[in-house]
């Protein structure tokens, strides 16, 4: 790793000034467009913000990252956070097969895998979760078979987050029995485009078609494309999990505040609008507080990570806040908004738009990525070590 | 600077002093033992015999206090050690070393004739008091008729204290005042922590004790979650208090009233949970938990707790400074 600027916040401040500069017109969400951003632009940006040092932060240069540490990547996310700037498209590829890959991959596949991920050549999606195996990731049976040609995967996987749009899938099977529960597992890079790979999307709450269920059926797979091995690739990966848990989407608490921030300018274009915000002005302190301790969170599991320090199921702590203050402020928002009169201006409208989606969205945050319940699980059995027998 | 410490150092010392303290009735007793250990001038300068150590090396001491439920005005001891140290290094002096005890009576002003919220303030030989100008002066107790404050404070025995008219003594600026109020919100915040974190580990003692229908109660699924939530409480204040002293630049006095206000809320919300754990054995007084609960309930009262949300609240819809909506007209 090359050492941090001399001036500290001056990564931060270039990237503030590289977002003011590029994030324009239909990227932006604050505003309700005629022509919503396509695939194709949200990808552009996305592959610009790493051009730009915005992206691939810590990687090392080798792989096309920047070779930096930590704390310019958190800088940089505060101000991505700040602003109103769209969720990653490709955030499963830099934040978890990016990662894994990392740890466990050859150094073939890194330079395969890793600069295609940042460049946007290749969107990756999770071939974690199914229908049998959701929260209780460990009883999954997608099966994978070695043969003479490689490995032949079949089974079903669900709430595979925009596998119709990706290249590539971080995919989990199973070399054994599913009485083998975390024994036996395997984990490959499969390429999407691989015959007997069969995606379909499934519609969520908000109305998106992000979801998908993916149904792998005599799916060969390269013996190259399995990373790390069996049992190994795993065990390595639940590792990197348990960071990328606490540390995924590190803009998260500025985002929050961006929101806030926009509810607020918005609902002060209008004097009705303003005496509606008075009433929830107390209900708003207490979210901007939890807010604001949750980058308590967020910096202390940074300079943990920068110490070297294990993260382990501390990780469920910071889900578990961000989650819960996140949707304790979606629904005070979505209140406000349904409280806004039929001849609202413009500015009010793009803030509704934008609280109602939000509301709805964040219904998910504190299902995915383990529930609360699993959240509550892991802390009071591997934090607190609560007995559950004498 | 100080790498050689580690704020971790304390801790042992300061369980051991806290116990000490709490094995005897008398408060001067208690602050010799405290300024013994070097504990009452840890944040102090060098010049007036303190350790002159930053602020996070008083964090693990207050925990310790909060969670031994020390009867002493050690927050005020600190703060006043520090404010005073430049301008009146011997009362400082006096203070870092247990000589003398003072307090700092945290609600009303001189101009009101009667102050309250002064822990230990019968007992104390001298007496912050606040002006209306945002000033201070530090006067001496005798002779000021002391009462109990409030029923709901037992350990820190707050007084409110009748003035015999305008007060003499050592003064302090605004602009000291302002620092050190600024100040009182962390240390509060790092003994509601240590308050806390003693509410939930007897909670978790009790519940992998206790068999009710033939199982533990931390076998119930209920319970675990409570707790679970409860330890989400009392590290999320742990790291707001982190990262209000870790100087985040601009964000700092945003960090130190997040971490304060966090602490004020989610503290007594632990001692009413480790309470409801115990089930009827947490409603007696036999249990130290309603003391816990007193004792973060006066906190929260003596640093204005429920006025200072609603201060933030005003504040916040004032208007924001995120220049990405800076284009949305402002009308009101």
């Amino acid at each position: 790793m090359t050492t941090a600027p001399k001036d500290p916040g001056a990564y931060g401040a270039m990237a503030r000034t590289w977002l003011q500069q590029n994030l324009t017109g239909n990227l932006r969400t604050d505003r309700v467009h005629e022509t919503p951003a396509t695939l194709d632009e949200l990808k552009a940006f996305e592959a610009a913000m790493h051009r730009a040092g915005l992206a691939g932060i810590t990687w090392p240069k080798a792989y096309g990252g920047h070779g930096l540490t930590l704390r310019e990547h958190l800088e940089a996310n505060r101000e991505i956070g700040l602003a109103p700037a769209p969720n990653a498209v490709n955030s499963i590829g830099k934040e978890l097969a990016g990662p894994i890959i990392q740890a466990v991959g050859t150094e073939e596949q890194k330079l395969e895998y890793l600069p295609k991920i940042l460049t946007m050549e290749n969107v990756w999606c999770q071939g974690f979760s199914e229908p049998g195996a959701g929260s209780d990731l460990a009883a999954l049976r997608t099966r994978a078979d070695r043969t003479s040609d490689g490995w032949v995967v079949n089974g079903q996987k669900i709430w595979t987050s925009g596998a119709s749009k990706s290249q590539r899938c971080l995919l989990l099977a199973r070399t054994g029995v599913k009485e083998d529960r975390h024994k036996g597992l395997v984990l490959f890079a499969v390429p999407m485009d691989t015959p007997g790979i069969d995606t379909r999307e499934i519609r969520s709450i908000e109305g998106h078609r992000h979801f998908c269920e993916v149904f792998f059926n005599d799916v060969v797979v390269d013996e190259a494309n399995m990373l790390g091995a069996p049992d190994e690739g795993w065990s390595a990966a639940t590792r990197v999990l348990s960071i990328e848990r606490a540390s995924n989407r590190m803009y998260r608490s500025w985002r929050f505040e961006s929101e806030l921030d926009h509810l607020i300018t918005a609902c002060r274009s209008d004097a009705r609008t303003y005496a509606i915000l008075q009433g929830y002005a107390r209900d708003l302190a207490e979210v901007r507080i939890e807010i604001e301790l949750l980058k308590g969170h967020v910096e202390t599991l940074v300079e943990a990570l920068l110490a070297g320090e294990e993260i382990g199921p501390s990780g469920s702590l910071p889900k578990l806040y961000w989650s819960e203050a996140h949707q304790k402020f979606a629904r005070i928002a979505a209140e406000i908004v349904a409280r806004f009169p039929t001849d609202a201006g413009q500015p009010l409208l793009d803030a509704k738009a934008r609280m109602e989606a939000i509301y709805l969205a964040s219904r998910a945050e504190t299902i995915y990525a383990g529930t609360t319940e699993i959240q509550l699980d892991i802390i009071a059995k591997r934090i607190l070590n609560l007995k559950k027998a004498a | 600077m100080f790498d050689d410490l580690d704020p971790k150092d304390f801790e042992e010392t300061a369980r051991e002093v806290m116990e000490a303290c709490a094995a005897t009735d008398d408060l001067a007793a208690r602050a010799s033992t405290l300024a013994e250990a070097g504990l009452l001038g840890v944040i102090a300068p060098e010049a007036v015999g303190g350790l002159g150590l930053p602020a996070r090396f008083a964090v693990p001491i207050l925990e310790a206090a909060g969670a031994g439920l020390l009867a002493f005005p050690l927050i005020e001891a600190m703060l006043l050690s520090e404010a005073l140290a430049h301008a009146h290094p011997e009362m400082a002096s006096a203070l870092v070393s247990g000589e003398t005890i003072a307090t700092i009576a945290w609600l009303g002003t001189e101009a009101d004739g009667i102050v309250a919220g002064a822990p230990r303030g019968e007992g104390a030989e001298h007496l912050l008091v606040f002006r209306a100008d945002g000033s201070a002066v530090l006067t001496e107790t005798a002779g000021l008729s002391a009462q109990l404050s409030d029923q709901l404070d037992t350990d820190f025995a707050s007084a409110t204290l009748r003035l015999a008219g305008p007060l003499t003594g050592l003064e302090l600026s605004p602009d000291a005042v302002a620092t050190l109020k600024d100040n009182a919100q962390i240390l509060r915040a790092a003994f509601i922590a240590g308050s806390t974190a003693s509410c939930l580990k007897q909670a978790c003692d009790l519940a992998q004790d206790r068999v009710q229908f033939g199982r533990l109660l931390s076998s119930y699924q209920a319970l675990r979650h409570r707790l679970a939530r409860d330890l989400l409480a009392l590290e999320t204040m742990r790291m707001g208090v982190t990262r209000a002293l870790s100087n985040p630049g601009e964000a700092a006095p945003m960090a130190r009233r997040a971490a304060w206000l966090g602490a004020a809320r989610m503290g007594p919300a632990c001692a009413e949970s480790a309470i409801q754990v115990f089930g009827g054995m947490g409603f007696t007084w036999e249990v130290p938990l309603h003391r816990h609960l007193r004792q973060m309930r006066t906190l929260a009262i003596q640093g204005q707790a429920a006025a200072s949300v609603s201060a933030l609240a005003e504040t916040l819809i004032s208007g924001s400074s995120n220049q990405w909506y800076e284009e949305v007209p402002d009308v009101v």
